[in-house]
Formats: C-alpha cells, sequence, structure tokens
C-alpha cells in the first residue's frame, strides 16, 4: 500500500482539487450535530467529529430514489443516470468505511446486484480520517474500528501531518494530481503512527464480547428481555435510520392522473414499523413491538453472521445516541448475555 | 436590442474591485460588487450575472473554490461563465498542481495581477458563448 503525508495545514489545499473526483461532501455541523455535506468554507469541515447523524448510506442509497419512468404501453426507462453522480466523501471515520463495505456485499454482489446502489458506489471517491472514540463507541467490538480496504485514501492523524495511505488506483489518481502537496514518510512517522495507533486502541471506554453471541442468541429466542425491551420501544425507526447498514426499503409507484405514466421508486423501511410484516391478507408476522425488537437484533447479530461471516454492526453508536426510549445496544448484548441482569437491560 | 451584460466581482481587495469596475464599465458591461465569497453567492443568485470574476483567497485561502462549487451546483448558474483571478500560486509557490488540470471547475483562470486587455478579451470571449438569457 503506497504511503505518503500531508502537512495539516495544507489540507484545505488538498481538498481543494477534489472537486475533479466529484461534489465534495465533509462533516460540517448541523444544529446539534454532524452531517455529510457540501461545506461552504474549509473552516466549516469538521475532522474532530465523533459521528454523523445520518452514515454515508445516504449518498449510496438515498432515503428516497427514483428508480425507473414507465408509460403504458411502452415499457420503461431506468433512472440510473441520477445515480451518476461523482462524489467525494471526505473524512469518512473507518467504521462508516466498513459500513459501506457491509453494503457492498448486500446490493454489490451475488446473482442480483443492484444496480442503481452499484452506480452510485462506482461514482463515490472515500476518504477516510481516523478518529478519537467517545463513550458510545464500541466499534473494536465488532472488529470495526480499523479498516484495510474500502476507501481509496486513509489519513491518519500522526501529529502536524496526516499520514496518507493509498488504498484504490483513484487514490493514487488524487495523489498524482496532488502531488506537491504530499511528501514521502520517515522512520519517525511510521512510529507515530504506531504510538498513536495504540493510544487510540486503549481511548475505548466500551466494549462488548460477541464472540459467542450468534449462540447465545439461539438459546436466548424466548427471554423475557426481548419483552421488556418491545415495552420500551416506540416503534420509531430512528435507530434503523441512522445504522449504517440499515437497507431496508419499500418500493412504491406513483402514478401520474392526467397520463399513463408513472415512476417507480423507493424510500427507507423499517423493521420496527408495525407495517414491516405484513403482507397481503392482514397478516403481520410481527404485530408485537417486541418481535421487531427481537427481529432486529438477530437479523444484525445472528443472522448476518451466518450469512456474511460477521454482525452487520460496527459499533457507532448511533442507534444508542438517537433512541428516545434509551435502548442502549451494548446494555441489551450484555443483558442477553447475563453480565448485567435482565432487568437492567437498556436502562 | 442586445441587454447589458452583468458581471460580478466578487473579492475581498477593495482597490482592485474599484479599478476591474473602472474597465469594465469603459467597455459597457453592468458590474456589481461583493466582497466575500457568501455574499457574492447572494448577489449571484439573485441578479443573475452573465460571468462571474471570482478570487480565491479572501477570508479564507481556499474560500473561493467552495464558492466556486456552489455555483457550479446551484441551478441557473451552474453554466455561467467563471474566471478565477488569484496569486494564490504566487503566494504559495509549493502549490504546484496545474490550474489547467481539470480540478478546478471554473473556465479559465488568470494570475494576479491582470493584465487589462488580456481580461477584457476574454471576457469578451467568454460572454459571446454564454447562455444568453440568464434574467433572474
Amino acid at each position: 500500500m503506497k504511503m505518503r503525508k500531508v502537512r495539516k495545514d495544507a489540507l484545505d489545499l488538498f481538498v481543494a482539487v477534489l472537486p475533479r473526483f466529484g461534489e465534495v461532501l465533509a462533516p460540517v455541523r448541523r444544529g446539534a450535530g454532524w452531517a455529510f455535506a457540501p461545506p461552504r468554507r474549509w473552516s466549516e469541515v469538521d475532522l474532530a467529529y465523533p459521528r454523523t447523524l445520518l452514515p454515508p448510506k445516504k449518498i449510496l442509497l438515498p432515503p428516497h430514489e427514483r428508480m425507473l419512468r414507465f408509460r403504458k404501453g411502452e415499457g420503461y426507462e431506468d433512472l440510473l443516470a441520477e445515480a451518476g453522480k461523482p462524489v467525494v466523501l471526505f473524512g469518512v471515520h473507518p467504521y462508516d468505511i466498513l459500513g459501506i463495505s457491509i453494503l457492498d456485499r448486500v446490493f454489490g454482489s451475488g446473482r442480483f446486484p443492484d444496480p442503481y446502489y452499484a452506480a452510485r458506489r462506482r461514482n463515490t471517491t472515500v476518504v477516510g480520517v481516523d478518529f478519537t472514540p467517545d463513550a458510545l463507541h464500541f466499534c473494536p467490538s465488532m472488529n470495526a474500528d480499523w479498516v484495510e480496504s474500502g476507501f481509496d485514501l486513509f489519513l491518519s492523524d500522526i501529529g502536524d501531518h496526516y499520514l496518507v495511505m493509498v488504498g484504490t488506483s483513484r487514490g493514487d489518481d488524487i495523489v498524482e494530481l496532488s502531488g506537491c502537496l504530499l511528501e514521502d514518510i520517515t522512520a519517525a512517522d511510521v512510529a507515530e503512527y504506531k504510538h498513536r495507533s495504540a493510544q487510540r486502541r486503549a481511548s475505548y471506554a466500551t466494549e462488548v464480547e460477541i464472540g459467542d453471541l450468534p449462540g447465545i442468541l439461539e438459546m436466548e429466542y424466548g427471554s423475557k428481555v426481548w419483552e421488556e425491551l418491545g415495552d420500551r420501544c416506540l416503534s420509531c425507526g430512528a435507530c434503523t435510520a441512522v445504522c449504517p447498514t440499515c437497507y431496508c426499503f419499500d418500493v412504491y409507484d406513483e402514478d401520474d392522473l392526467a397520463a399513463p405514466t408513472g415512476t417507480r421508486g423507493r424510500t427507507w423501511d423499517s423493521c420496527l414499523f408495525a407495517s414491516h410484516a405484513r403482507v397481503a391478507g392482514g397478516e403481520n408476522f410481527r404485530a408485537r413491538r417486541s418481535a421487531r425488537v427481537k427481529f432486529r437484533f438477530y437479523h444484525k447479530q445472528r443472522g448476518f453472521v451466518a450469512e456474511y461471516g460477521r454482525p452487520s454492526c460496527v459499533g457507532c453508536g448511533r442507534c444508542s445516541a438517537v433512541c428516545p426510549a434509551g435502548i442502549d445496544i451494548v446494555q441489551v448484548i450484555r443483558a442477553i448475555r447475563d453480565e448485567d441482569g435482565h432487568a437492567r437491560a437498556g436502562s | 436590442m442586445s441587454e447589458t451584460k452583468r458581471i460580478l466581482l466578487i473579492d475581498d481587495d477593495t482597490d482592485f474591485r474599484a479599478s476591474v469596475r473602472a474597465l469594465l464599465e469603459r467597455e459597457g458591461y453592468q458590474v456589481l460588487e461583493e466582497p466575500a465569497g457568501d455574499s457574492g453567492l447572494l448577489t449571484a443568485r439573485a441578479a443573475r450575472p452573465h460571468l462571474i470574476l471570482l478570487d480565491i483567497m479572501m477570508r479564507e485561502r481556499t474560500e473561493g473554490f467552495f464558492v466556486l462549487q456552489e455555483i457550479r451546483r446551484t441551478p441557473g448558474l451552474a453554466d455561467v461563465p467563471v474566471i478565477v483571478s488569484s496569486s494564490l500560486y504566487s503566494e504559495h509557490p509549493f502549490f504546484r498542481v496545474r490550474e489547467d488540470a481539470g480540478w478546478m471547475p471554473a473556465d479559465l483562470f488568470l494570475p494576479k495581477p491582470l493584465r487589462p486587455q488580456q481580461l477584457l478579451e476574454e471576457v469578451a470571449r467568454l460572454l459571446a458563448r454564454a447562455p444568453q438569457e440568464t434574467a433572474p
């Protein structure tokens, strides 16, 4: 892997050349939080952010997306071109890069890759950056505190500089274009990187054991923890909206009443919504809130492990941060493991 | 009868704006001025100029680059010709990314100090190929 470094006080000039690869979206303050958005000036970019409210999936799988236009008797035309706008995601944390890699597996592999996701992914450049965890991050528990792929460039803080890892040929193109701003790394830079990397790993205040969690979940399908969570959950779906790996969507048609035409689109759905498992005839496989909460945990921590070899959780802490009922995924896992006791689950 | 062309100057240098304004007005252009990127964008959206002359180093060293991106994603402004004029390269000689390497979404880069005749020629050339209807 090619490595260079860039002075922190030259990062504004480095970012200035990125529009060559697409519209730059970076972490900027939005109200009480942070969002990936086009910065209006360099000083708006805040690389010390803890987490954005919405993860990068909002770019790759937009909350609302038009997929095709149809006309009676003529068939349909896809709207893939609308997904073709190049974007540079600047300042993405490792867990969110892993989140993108998980979405890549779901939408980009298998017999039926999703062309809309694939088009956006193809046109998205990812520049990662390391970060200082807060009390809600538990990325190491999900093996998501470091990534070795999924980015075009990755920036690691080594003091006056960022060490720049080049992950793809597109990343190399950026390095080629901005080469005058980049320097060769030294042995002292490597030593500083290793020192800070160890410091960062040691700074996580929250951890949870998931090694045998799929098996424990298998045993605890009837646990009262799920009923207790069902009593508290409001089914608002906030946790699924902010989750970097939740990808459920609903497909809908919008008919033009004045003409035999219409569009087909999709919008984010949530397994916590009462309608999620309702089918024709009115049957609902998960009518109870407790069943829906349990389904989400089982899908992410057990089903996904069986299918893809790892949980579809990256330890970002977003779901715990936004839950209006105070449900905390770490506490739920501890409760189901009997580490905190059922009665304290999520308290 | 052809419409008087509106040119928006976005530059934090008062003397530069005054001299360029005098030069352009003598040629019959209508000139609007703004001293900063955010006010420049507001005026650009309201007045829909036929051409924008944009500085880079204003309150922040790269301010103009961000203004340029915003111009390019704003409906009605995206196709307006933009001339970037800056002393960026002379003030930061370590920055050697060629201005014509395709990373700057401007129509033209002119280093400061500007040569008046060259500016007038380029303004005329870009206005001749610009979209004719930009009324707000």
